[in-house]
């Protein structure tokens, strides 16, 4: 049986945003940005979903005068990363 | 990257990738073996020649003394310098991964023991060379296991052959013992790490 992917972690920069974060304690903001090639605009739009959703965690803090953003994965974050897998390997494998 | 819709497959690629791209910074790590391998290589060698003075010079009551205050120096030095490498290296770092998180505690654990086996080997009237090298090569083998390279993993195991070896000798060649248990376990390994391509 099929189950609905999680909506919020099927896109492409959400995905790859909690991806990026599930082997972190944290990852800055700016590592995001290089590493997606996304717009600052819309990652911090995605992060704000993902927040709003308890998946993930924003600390703000300051480092020589500039403002740093880190972000890292909640508990609530891992396991919906991990039965959001778990699904997408019933659409690829439907026996197992 | 827009933000549209997947496939099933092209959800496992992104998150491939993203598994993929992250890795730990073998240069960092590197610095660190290299900054304690440096450090305890010298404070091994200045050990041998204190010892080699004082044994010719037949001063046996200062050896102990002389040995510990040599060794705490050097481990201050290190200390200092590693606190001001570390603090530099948080202040650019952008991804504070897990693998350095387990790798940092590992190490800290390590560091309490080397302190409490010093005590112990003094309170029991050890000598502590062959426990040091023996706890340095179970920290230096599970790093190597942990980042799963192989250099580290054989320099860990030297210090077990070291550690060994370490029984045998006597007097003020134990700290040359030492002296080559840094080389093979710690500095080897760390130009080695340095030089790495990930």
């Amino acid at each position: 049986m099929y189950n609905d992917l999680d909506p919020l972690l099927h896109s492409q920069l959400r995905l790859a945003i909690i991806s990026m974060l599930i082997y972190s304690e944290k990852v800055e903001f700016a590592h995001i940005k290089e590493e997606t090639k996304a717009a600052s605009g819309n990652i911090s739009i995605q992060i704000k979903n993902l927040q709003e959703a308890g998946y993930i965690k924003v600390e703000k803090t300051f480092k020589n005068n500039y403002p740093k953003t880190f972000v890292s994965i909640t508990d609530k974050g891992v396991k919906a990363f991990e039965s959001y897998v778990n699904d997408l390997k019933k659409y690829i494998n439907p026996k197992k | 990257m827009e933000n549209i819709n997947l496939t099933p497959e092209e959800s496992f690629s992104i998150i491939n990738k993203a598994i993929a791209n992250f890795k730990l910074n073998y240069r960092e790590t590197a610095k660190v073996f290299l900054l304690w391998g440096w450090v305890l290589a010298i404070a091994s060698f200045s050990n041998f020649i204190i010892l080699k003075i004082l044994y010719s010079r037949e001063a046996f009551e200062l050896i102990g003394l002389f040995s510990l205050c040599n060794w705490a120096v050097f481990l201050l030095i290190g200390s200092i310098i590693m606190f001001f490498m570390e603090r530099k290296l948080n202040k650019e770092k952008k991804v504070f991964s897990y693998l350095e998180s387990h790798f940092k505690n590992l190490w800290t654990v390590t560091a309490a023991s080397f302190i409490i086996a010093t005590f112990l080997c003094i309170k029991l009237e050890i000598n502590p060379p062959p426990i040091m090298l023996l706890i340095a090569g179970i920290a230096t083998t599970t790093s190597g296991l942990l980042i799963k390279y192989r250099p580290l993993i054989i320099g860990g195991m030297a210090f077990f052959i070291f550690s060994l070896v370490a029984t045998f000798v006597t007097n003020e060649y134990i700290s040359l013992i030492v002296f080559g248990a840094i080389i093979c376990g710690y500095l080897i390994p760390g130009y080695l790490l340095k030089s790495a391509k990930v």
